[in-house]
């Protein structure tokens, strides 16, 4: 007679070796791999991206007639794709023989040493892109004209008593120079939250992993 | 995840795990990355077993909501297995009784639910304790479980691919 699934199920599991439980021992040695591995995908493709930017633009800004953004911007992405390229090397230098706990240990401390040196150049880099963003746009050039003159003109036609310096309306320099201020005020903080949006989760994950196997080791 | 934690709370249970977990992986390394996920996730939230149901139940409903958490993240990320056939043809004899591995593999071929409510059923859940377990109304698992059965002695017939 046919057995039902249930008998399957009951006489199938009476057998002594049916239910084995594997053994517990690598659970955090290839999560700790994981995490550093994906990390080093999205690092790679983020140092490849920045470098990429910069080829591009030099080109493009020749082309569209503001050579100045696109030589200061090549310059910045060069050395920021120099930078990450360093990073890179040293976190292929990390020991995987070393246990998972001391691995994902230098992983964290490399990742604490990234993010610090983000949040310094970050103080540099934005104001730095808006000055670039700025002067490339006021120095250009749209059907010959310098577009910066042109708005001068245009504020002095509209406001004949504008106070300028060296050519430059008194208020434009004064908002350019707040906002420069507030970019490098701010610009640690906009860093990290940079930092956070494309690496967050999995950065998420090792605090994660660690807090876990500090109670382990508890 | 201290050892005395897992001898006391998790081994004595380690079958539940152990079947749950078969049936929602097709391989040896999948089911072993199952098996210690949900051991992980029941010391994490140990602590918030409140005892008002058994903890085998407990490890139960861990069990599965893990395995169907991680089965959703694959199909998320459009996994793809690269295990060898090999070696989905030697996972699909785990067992040592063959009439276990044929009745495994017709439950991988239900819907993700469904690999549930057969499994709690064939536990012999009441369906209180599927419903519950599950999360649904046991109005309907009755009627559900008769499908189920009558979908697997056809898969167990070779009536359906």
């Amino acid at each position: 007679m046919e057995k039902s699934i249930e008998t399957i199920w009951k006489e199938g599991f009476l057998k002594n070796d049916a239910l084995v439980a594997p053994k517990l021992n690598n659970l955090y040695s290839q999560k700790s791999i994981d995490i550093v591995d994906k990390f080093r995908r999205m690092y790679k493709i983020n140092r490849v991206g920045i470098l990429a930017f910069a080829f591009i633009i030099l080109p493009v800004s020749f082309i569209v007639k503001i050579p100045y953004m696109g030589i200061s911007m090549f310059f910045l992405f060069t050395v920021l794709g120099i930078i990450a390229q360093k990073f890179s090397r040293d976190l292929d230098k990390l020991d995987k023989t070393q246990n998972s706990y001391q691995y994902l240990l230098s992983f964290d401390n490399w990742v604490k040493e990234m993010a610090s040196t983000n949040t310094k150049l970050s103080r540099f880099l934005y104001p730095y892109v808006f000055i670039t963003v700025v002067a490339g746009f006021w120095f250009g050039s749209i059907g010959g004209d310098i577009p910066g003159n042109k708005f001068v003109n245009f504020i002095l036609l509209k406001y004949p008593d504008t106070y300028l310096i060296f050519g430059f309306p008194l208020i434009l320099i004064i908002a350019a120079l707040t906002i420069i201020s507030l970019l490098a005020y701010f610009g640690g903080q906009i860093g990290d939250f940079d930092l956070k949006l494309g690496y967050g989760r999995i950065l998420k994950k090792l605090d994660g992993l660690l807090a876990d196997m500090d109670e382990l080791k508890a | 995840m201290s050892s005395d934690f897992y001898t006391t709370f998790i081994l004595p249970y380690s079958g539940i795990i152990i079947k749950i977990c078969r049936a929602y992986t097709n391989t040896q390394e999948d089911f072993e990355d199952y098996y210690q996920e949900v051991c992980l996730q029941i010391w994490r939230s140990h602590d918030s077993f409140q005892e008002k149901s058994e903890w085998s139940t407990w490890v139960y409903r861990i069990s599965l909501n893990v395995c169907l958490t991680l089965l959703k993240q694959k199909k998320k990320h459009h996994f793809v297995s690269d295990s060898l056939p090999d070696e989905a043809i030697e996972y699909s004899r785990s067992f040592p009784d063959e009439s276990l591995n044929q009745l495994y593999q017709a439950i991988r071929q239900l819907s993700d639910v469904d690999r549930a409510v057969i499994m709690l059923y064939l536990e012999e859940k009441s369906y209180q304790e599927i419903a519950e377990i599950i999360g649904t109304n046991p109005n309907n698992i009755g009627v559900r479980i008769k499908r189920i059965k009558e979908r697997l002695k056809k898969l167990l017939d070779g009536k359906v691919n």
